[in-house]
């Protein structure tokens, strides 16, 4: 996943997820504004009830009927406890309360009934709601818990965010994955497809012209010529294969199979393995390893071994035979250096073959076996140097870790 | 008797040519399509070693295999495939293929591997074989020369034998001290040379000029090719 893809979804997930916490903040105020003092003749203010009722002289004479609602009732006590003057009373009510009693139903009911209350200077004022119509809840609060109570909403909010932006970077790291991977099976499949179609007729192509090579009944020009055949498949091949790879190690396709490897064993079987492969014929090869030995290091010896057979098959393609090659091994500041080092025309040559095999910007038939080269080491955590000569020559770092 | 090798391949064209390569090499092939033909030609034929393509129309080598190792067949099967990635490789070996060569190969690679297992599997140890004027009897562990049998030590055997399996390849320091002691390099290096000077006094009619156990200078020995008797 590129880091542009991470911010983008990043910043999309956070505006979503600030944008999701703005409705909800501003549907639930909505929701408690409206509903707060709504309902029932509760939303009438006490104030207009109050107004509502006068004494005339005689009695009282009430005006706000239209204030409250049905099934409300209102009462109002004089300063010894006593009803003296009451709207739709409940019977079941007494006509006197203690001290008591007005203590205890100013704050929550009145024998199940909701009231609402107001001092008046004849007495209290007490409007009533029918039973089971309205929640009264008597909130007190420390004023010190009240003042942390804008950094506790704060806090729970960030901790919710931070909630859904996790679970929300969890869900997209999933999809980005399973996206990824259908892409790169896809990738995958039209490499190896492409691979396998070149790969068969090659091996035809390949076979019949190392038999004609071969043939004694055909003239040696023929032979010559097949040979040349021969050869540039063998090069379609190496091409097809370092394609292949280097496409893998950029797209983090190839695994890495890394083990303890030591240096100068490793460094002979590749030798080794380049000579009796005949790559190396008519072109002397030397080894150059330290007596004393080399330290192990972790690599995976497919590509390592691949890295080393690319330098030195491009030295022999871009040289003439009896040209030296060298390879050898080294220690240098906490690394394992390899190095392939060739590209000196061969003595008595008149004409010397053109000596380019080991640059860093070969040609195309050669400049993605280098690349190749650069990522591996790249893969190992080690880089790949180039040095224009001649001689020419290539070094592989490779770090050493404990 | 020529060892007789099956085809298994879905392109005739390739295996006319492989066809070809075999009896140029001295083998008898025998073709075979698909999975189906593959497992009836098994049966019927009897073949010493089996080249299997891993793609087939009626199924993929991976689970011939795989069915062939189930039934109790031994027969030594060589992959030969346009795959190359690891993941294939890895998988044709662990079912218990003897070689996986990818496509597209020289011949002479093809029939260097394909001896290289018919050695290992088919490989008789009474037989003899013969290097320049020595006769070496596996079977009694001797060199032969001049009407003299000299015997080879353990180690000399195990050496020579490992030359032998690759006769013409260089094998190296490190893989001729893994054969004679399992082990690394180091300390034995030495200790290899004594037993190939020794071995160089019993096969080399100048050992201080060896014909056919050369040394290959920084990288290990290498056994000149010979004809078999």
């Amino acid at each position: 996943m590129k880091l542009s893809g991470v911010m983008k979804g990043a910043g999309l997930v956070t505006a979503c997820a600030l944008l999701t916490a703005a409705i909800t903040m501003t549907g639930l105020l909505a929701f408690v504004y409206s509903t707060s003092f709504a309902g029932r003749g509760w939303s009438a203010s006490m104030d207009q009830i109050s107004g509502s009722l006068t004494f005339t002289g005689e009695g009282y004479a009430f005006t706000g009927e239209e204030l409250l609602e049905a099934g409300d009732w209102a009462m109002l006590l004089d300063a010894g406890g006593r009803v003296a003057w009451s709207w739709q009373y409940p019977e079941e009510l007494p006509q006197s309360y203690t001290l008591c009693d007005v203590a205890a139903f100013t704050r929550w009911y009145l024998e199940d009934y909701p009231v609402r209350c107001r001092v008046r200077g004849d007495g209290l004022l007490v409007v009533g709601g029918p039973k089971d119509s309205v929640w009264k809840h008597d909130i007190a609060m420390d004023i010190q818990t009240l003042r942390q109570v804008p950094a506790w909403f704060a806090a729970m909010f960030l901790t919710s965010l931070v909630c859904v932006l996790a679970l929300a970077y969890a869900l997209l790291g999933r999809w980005f994955r399973k996206a990824q991977q259908v892409r790169d099976a896809a990738r995958s499949d039209w490499i190896n497809g492409i691979s396998h179609d070149i790969r068969t007729p090659l091996s035809m192509v390949m076979g019949y012209a190392a038999q004609m090579e071969s043939a004694c009944d055909l003239p040696p020009q023929r032979q010559k010529q097949a040979g040349i055949i021969r050869t540039q498949s063998q090069a379609i091949r190496d091409l097809v294969n370092d394609l292949n790879l280097t496409m893998r190690l950029d797209w983090a396709m190839q695994p890495l199979r890394k083990e303890r490897l030591q240096p100068a064993a490793f460094l002979r079987q590749t030798a080794a393995d380049f000579l009796n492969s005949g790559m190396g014929e008519g072109f002397p090869l030397e080894i150059d390893l330290p007596p004393q030995g080399l330290k192990e290091i972790h690599g995976d010896p497919f590509l390592l071994r691949r890295a080393l057979n690319n330098l030195l098959t491009n030295a022999v393609r871009h040289n003439a035979p009896g040209c030296r090659l060298a390879v050898g091994a080294r220690e240098a500041k906490g690394h394992v250096v390899f190095w392939v080092e060739g590209g000196q025309a061969a003595e008595g040559l008149a004409q010397p073959a053109p000596a380019h095999s080991l640059e860093a910007d070969g040609g195309a038939a050669h400049g993605t076996g280098l690349r190749l080269v650069s990522q591996i080491a790249a893969a190992h955590g080690g880089i790949a140097r180039f040095s224009s000569g001649p001689p020419y020559r290539c070094e592989l770092w490779i770090p050493i870790r404990n | 008797m020529a060892y007789r090798i099956l085809v298994v391949d879905d392109e005739p064209a390739l295996q006319r040519m492989v066809g070809e390569i075999l009896a140029q090499g001295g083998y008898e092939s025998e073709a075979a399509l698909s999975c189906g033909q593959a497992m009836e030609r098994i049966q019927t034929v009897k073949p010493d070693a089996v080249l299997l393509d891993v793609m087939l129309p009626d199924g993929d080598g991976f689970s011939l295999l795989d069915k062939l190792r189930r039934m109790g067949e031994e027969v030594p099967v060589l992959f030969l495939s346009a795959r190359d990635e690891d993941a294939a490789r890895l998988q044709g070996l662990g079912l218990g293929a003897d070689d996986y060569i990818t496509k597209p190969f020289l011949p002479q690679e093809l029939l260097l591997r394909l001896g290289a297992v018919l050695r290992r599997v088919c490989g008789r140890q009474e037989e003899t074989d013969r290097l320049g004027d020595t006769q070496i009897d596996w079977g009694k562990g001797m060199a032969r020369r001049d009407g003299k049998e000299t015997p080879l030590t353990a180690k000399e055997f195990a050496l020579l034998k490992k030359l032998w399996e690759a006769r013409g390849n260089i094998v190296t320091i490190d893989a001729l001290c893994q054969a004679l002691w399992e082990g690394p390099l180091v300390g034995y290096e030495n200790t290899l040379m004594v037993h190939i000077r020794r071995l160089r006094e019993k096969i080399e009619a100048d050992p201080s000029h060896p014909r056919y156990l050369l040394t290959v200078r920084g990288l290990g020995y290498r056994l000149a090719r010979e004809e078999r008797t």
